[in-house]
């Protein structure tokens, strides 16, 4: 029944949309992989704050009560699969997605473990907690400058902000995320400042751009070692003008012109939403997006606060990956559900708090991945009875990121050079995950 | 009065000494606990030396210790790591502390916890602890210790001869040192550091094996696990950091550029003060030769953003470039420093730092904040004055702007972690949990400095979000204690590494905790002031993060931070002072077009870096030169983005350059970074668009007036720009105003629109 209406939707979609024009450029855009496969997409979902294994997707409910906590795990339609009780969706669809259970890391804090599995390379100094750090391109920097976009549309977004280290690092402003933060389940959404503003018609804009472009005489240093912001100022002024210039643009961000059963699908929040627009900006081509979902940092009220949101959070991700399923996108498209850690085992309540919660925890977590070829309905690798680490089938960030790059037709082994000339390894160890290609 | 116990100056001083003048090297310490090095150089050749045992090199064989055999050990092999029993709850029941700074909990768990069954002196080789280690019972962690190996006899030795501690009269370890003396190294080159333990009966150890390195650029000068270096193909500079048993011990080196450059070149850049000496000297040590100076109308638009954060008015410009007396840069800095504006600015920096959520702790306490800070800066109160009544205030919220300061962070540990950020440079919160793992410091020094803010006492209404609107005393009580939370001891008032005296139960502790800050032995409060300022002014601090000085993140010129640092104090804290002397260098002087030998330079300042504006000072920017005000909503008509009191207000152009987001927890740091959403926001907001068209704003203005284009096109230059348009710029644009069908509103319109959307107007050049 679920997927059948799926399957109503989906169609209606196609055919009544915008977006068949858009899907068979995207394909001449695509080129092969060796495997003859096409390259995929990405759709991250980026827990940040650290989102707790042991109520997601790796469940302990043999453990003590101190480490199980209160939530029950429930049976999948994979046999031998059980997810949280708290995500029925995503249980009746376990056949469409891999868990990996068993990557590991050893930053213990949001900054550094955010860097690791955002670019696939741990921070080369020590960082504190809450800072921004970029030592290295993230892995949406490297696919907007591997795979352009069609249409003048950016390579990669992040909505409604940039993660801590989804910058492009030293591959230059060009292929930072263009952000959206504009709520798309707001009543008259639109993407701030991509229209011309009213009494300036296309003549207009194209004289004042010839009038810039006369008058800006501030000199650029052209070589990259100088790190001139101006440099990037340019890449910003060209960007925009792509975006401002090209209907195919303005349509990717039309999220109105969705049916409302499906947004409902999605969930009208703006997590749900964000989704469904992640959905069409993949569908007209753009190569990788993030959600940038903040709150996942549970030191205190783990369990109340998840029972609230897990909920919604399972119907727009299961709901994301039933739609491009049903629009045969899924092969071409990753969706990848994690954060920078797994949490604490043993519930810990802090001074000054009363409700429980558990800390970070880099010696285990989750992540969800589903699409671009991965066989579905198997789980991988496995942590200690307790969940404090993975034991069997131990894995890196370097994995997860090689797998998602060679998924991408990106070389995970490749040297890039910095602007001082500088080689650097895409990822230090480039082996995939096996299991997930 | 309290007096306190002083070291660390002379040791700063010391080390500078010793290494700001050795070729492209620095050895850089704000560790108090590191004493010099010794004068007697420890034996050591360039040939690498690996050998593998920590040999005590002058006291005999003596008895295996815990402290000073076994923890290393188990430090140098991982054990007591973040990821495994370092953590703070341990691995499977067996716990350690953070890289073993607490002896006391390591040797208990190992000796005493668990009934004592990880440990079997009768057959030591049968022990819980060796057999995990090795391997030979089953152990998460895998094979930690080779059986048979030098490391594995230690320990069966230490077990047998009765797990020893240290005693009162054994030796402890005071430092630890590397060797050889730092120097600046060629592309290529390889080079084995040897550290070496000193133990306080003057004993040595070669310790390096059991060491962890780290280098900050390991692209320029990378470092293997056992101390050897490679320097990397390109310039650069680096630094290598060694730790052991909690001691750190850094290195630093440069490549230089190997072709030399004239000793003409330095001498032709005319030094008008000590910053001028003290950067041109880096720039001999690595090869850079500065670029030219920059033009008059370069130099006016610099000194007018930095000093009060906005442009010169185009009549302004016209005056100072068409002045003939030698001494305008100064007269301008002068001038610029006693306009009003100059209040709004600096406080609208420090809002960054310490302005608060109003829901969280009401908008009448934010506003009084706010009052506080423009009102200091009016009347330049010395930092070390301003810092004192920040730090000590007390009265009511609605009285005293600086008591809100402890109404937001009402406990002692939350005003600790902000004091020691900004006004030590020093980021503690590492240390409230467990032992910093890069740093000298550890909970007894965290809270140690929260004891001072323990007698702090609120009455009145205290928080009660959204609204939080009621009034607050802050007072110094009797009592208030600080305990430790691992031993539950309380703390006696401890400043980092120093001890104050008693301090009297009438006194207020905090006044000590500023008497240490501001004496002039404290070797954090100055170097982190100028530090922020000079990144103000010349696009990157000294050290970077400004807010972050460790020996692991070393200055790029420690001689010119401790020189500027050193001025401020001279100048009685002023900062205006402090000011004027950096805008009158000639560094500050310099172009931003590279040359062929500074291209690279992103640290030495042998060229000025340009920065974007910030969002504040570019939207007043706009505001001036369309001549339309903005109209925030709730605030009293001509409000300049400069004055306003919060970040709450609302505005998608300060949003979209980036300003702090005080919504988030923990709330955003201002980004200084361009965006697309930023080019996009200049070229088609609705809100820019009306102001350019705006029927009272300056293009209808021109319009309207009988000037003739070539004055127009003079205006909008200066207004923008800062300067003339060139004479070519001026004939491109004459022939758009003579085009036959075009109207002179839009032409004008289109004008200002390409410059506004030019970088030169957004940067500061």
């Amino acid at each position: 029944m679920f997927r059948r209406q799926w399957l109503q939707l989906g169609i209606g979609g196609l055919i009544g949309g915008s977006f068949t024009e858009l899907l068979r450029l995207r394909d001449l855009h695509a080129a092969e992989l060796p495997s003859g496969k096409k390259p995929s997409s990405c759709i991250l979902i980026w827990m940040d704050g650290g989102p707790t294994h042991l109520e997601t997707f790796d469940l302990k409910p043999e453990a003590p009560s101190e480490i199980r906590g209160e939530f029950q795990p429930i049976e999948t339609n994979v046999s031998g699969i059980r997810i949280c009780e708290y995500m029925p969706k995503l249980a009746q669809i376990a056949d469409k997605y891999a868990i990996v259970r068993s990557v590991c890391h050893n930053q213990g804090n949001h900054g550094a473990g955010n860097h690791y599995m955002m670019t696939g390379a741990p921070p080369r100094i020590p960082v504190g907690c809450g800072a921004f750090v970029s030592f290295h391109p993230s892995m949406g920097s490297v696919a907007a400058k591997e795979r352009p976009a069609p249409h003048g549309l950016p390579g990669y977004f992040s909505m409604p902000s940039m993660s801590r280290s989804g910058g492009p690092n030293f591959l230059g402003a060009k292929y930072a995320p263009f952000v959206v933060s504009n709520d798309p389940n707001s009543k008259n959404f639109r993407v701030r400042d991509v229209e011309l503003p009213g009494g300036i018609n296309d003549l207009r804009f194209q004289s004042r751009r010839d009038l810039r472009q006369l008058t800006d005489r501030l000199p650029r240093f052209e070589d990259p070692a100088t790190a001139d912001p101006v440099s990037a100022v340019d890449q910003y002024y060209e960007q925009g003008y792509e975006l401002i210039t090209t209907p195919a643009a303005q349509k990717a961000f039309d999220i109105d012109s969705e049916p409302d059963a499906l947004r409902e699908a999605y969930g009208r929040n703006s997590f749900g939403q964000r989704a469904l627009l992640a959905r069409r900006l993949v569908e007209a081509g753009v190569p990788f997006v993030t959600i940038n979902d903040g709150g996942w940092d549970h030191h205190s009220n783990l369990f109340d606060a998840l029972r609230k949101r897990l909920p919604t959070w399972d119907q727009t991700v299961a709901a994301l990956i039933s739609d491009l399923d049903s629009r045969g996108l899924l092969e071409t498209t990753m969706v990848i559900a994690l954060g920078e850690f797994g949490r604490t085992p043993k519930i810990s309540t802090l001074a000054g708090e009363t409700k429980p919660g558990r800390d970070h925890w880099a010696n285990a977590m989750s992540i969800l991945f589903a699409g671009g070829g991965t066989p579905g309905g198997q789980v991988i690798g496995a942590t200690d009875r307790l969940g404090h680490s993975a034991v069997q089938r131990v894995l890196s960030p370097e994995n997860f990121v090689s797998t998602v790059y060679h998924k991408m037709g990106i070389d995970p082994d490749k040297v890039y050079y910095t602007p001082a000339g500088r080689p650097a390894h895409l990822v230090s160890d480039p082996s995939p995950i096996s299991e997930l290609m | 009065m309290t007096r306190f116990v002083l070291l660390p100056r002379q040791i700063l001083l010391w080390l500078i000494a010793a290494f700001a003048t050795l070729p492209s090297c620095q050895a850089w310490a704000i560790d108090p606990n590191d004493p010099p090095p010794p004068t007697t150089a420890t034996a050591t050749t360039n040939t690498a030396k690996t050998s593998t045992d920590s040999s005590t090199t002058s006291a005999g064989a003596k008895a295996t210790k815990f402290e000073l055999d076994i923890q290393p050990l188990l430090t140098s092999r991982g054990c007591n790591s973040g990821p495994c029993h370092g953590k703070q709850r341990g691995q499977n029941g067996f716990a350690l502390s953070l890289l073993g700074f607490d002896a006391e909990m390591d040797f208990r768990a190992i000796v005493q916890e668990a009934r004592g069954r990880r440990i079997f002196p009768n057959a030591p080789e049968q022990s819980l602890f060796v057999q995990k280690a090795t391997g030979e019972l089953p152990h998460g962690g895998g094979i930690r210790i080779e059986p048979d190996s030098a490391e594995y006899r230690l320990i069966v030795e230490w077990i047998r001869s009765g797990q020893q501690r240290v005693s009162a009269t054994d030796p402890v370890l005071t430092r630890i040192a590397i060797s050889p003396q730092p120097h600046s190294m060629a592309p290529s080159d390889q080079e084995q550091l040897m550290v070496t333990a000193t133990y306080s009966d003057g004993s040595t150890r070669n310790v390096t094996n059991y060491c962890a390195f780290q280098s900050n650029e390991p692209a320029v000068l990378n470092v293997s696990g056992n101390g050897l270096m490679k320097a990397g193909q390109l310039p650069g500079e680096a630094t290598v950091m060694a730790r052991y048993m909690g001691h750190i011990a850094t290195w630093s080196s440069a490549i230089p550029r190997p072709e030399a450059v004239s000793e003409s070149v330095y001498e032709q850049f005319s030094q008008q003060n000590f910053i001028d000496k003290l950067v041109s000297q880096r720039w001999r040590e690595l090869n850079l030769a500065p670029s030219a100076i920059c033009s008059d109308e370069k130099f006016l638009r610099r000194a007018y953003l930095d000093i009060i954060g906005r442009l010169p008015t185009a009549d302004e410009a016209k005056q100072f470039i068409q002045a003939a007396d030698a001494d305008k840069r100064e007269r301008l800095v002068d001038s610029l420093l006693s306009r009003p504006e100059y209040a709004d600015f600096w406080a609208n920096k420090w809002a960054d730092l310490l302005r608060p959520n109003p829901y969280r702790v009401g908008i009448k306490a934010t506003r009084s904040l706010d009052g506080w800070l423009r009102e200091a800066f009016q009347q330049n109160v010395p930092y070390d004055q301003f810092v004192r009544k920040l730090l000590t205030a007390k009265g009511s919220t609605w009285q005293n702007g600086a008591v809100t300061l402890f109404r937001d962070r009402r406990e002692p540990d939350e005003i600790v972690s902000i004091t020691s950020q900004l006004f030590m440079g020093v980021r503690l919160d590492c240390a409230k949990c467990h032992q910093h793992p890069f740093e000298v410091y550890g909970q007894a020094d965290f809270y140690g400095l929260a004891a001072f803010f323990g007698r702090v006492g609120h009455k009145g209404v205290g928080l009660s979000p959204p609204i939080s609107g009621g009034e607050e005393i802050v007072f110094v009580k009797s009592s208030g204690q600080v305990r430790h939370p691992l031993s539950g001891d309380v703390l006696p008032p401890r400043a980092l590494k120093s001890e104050v005296k008693e301090i009297a139960a009438e006194d207020d502790p905090r006044e000590a905790l500023v008497d240490w800050l501001v004496a002039p032995e404290n070797p954090y409060f100055a170097l982190v002031a100028v530090n922020r300022i000079w990144a103000d002014l010349f696009g990157i601090g000294l050290v970077d993060p400004v807010d972050d000085l460790r020996a692991t993140n070393p200055p790029s010129n420690p001689a010119l931070l401790q020189a500027l640092a050193d001025h401020f104090r001279q100048v009685g804290f002023d900062q205006k002072k402090l000011l004027k002397t950096m805008v009158l260098s000639q560094t500050y002087a310099l172009q931003t077009r590279p040359n062929s030998t500074n291209y690279a330079d992103n640290r030495n300042y042998s060229r000025y870096y340009r920065q974007r504006l910030r969002a504040e000072v570019l939207m007043d920017a706009v505001c001036d030169v369309t001549e339309v005000e903005h109209n925030f909503s709730g605030l009293a008509k001509g409000t300049r983005s400069m004055q306003l009191w919060t970040n709450r207000v609302d505005s998608e152009f300060l949003d979209a350059f980036g300003r702090p987001d005080a919504n988030q927890d923990p709330p955003c740091e201002r980004t200084k970074d361009s965006t697309v959403t930023q080019a996009l926001h200049l070229m088609n907001s609705p809100a820019l668009h009306e102001k350019i068209t705006n029927e009272n704003g300056r293009c209808n203005r021109l319009a309207k007036s009988d000037l003739d284009p070539s004055a127009i096109i003079d205006e909008l230059y200066l207004a923008t720009f800062s300067r003339f348009p060139t004479g070519d710029e001026r004939s491109i644009l004459l022939a758009e105003f003579a085009k036959p069908e075009t109207n002179r509103k839009t032409v004008i319109e289109d004008v200002l629109w390409s410059l506004m959307n030019s970088p030169e107007f957004s940067y500061k050049d």
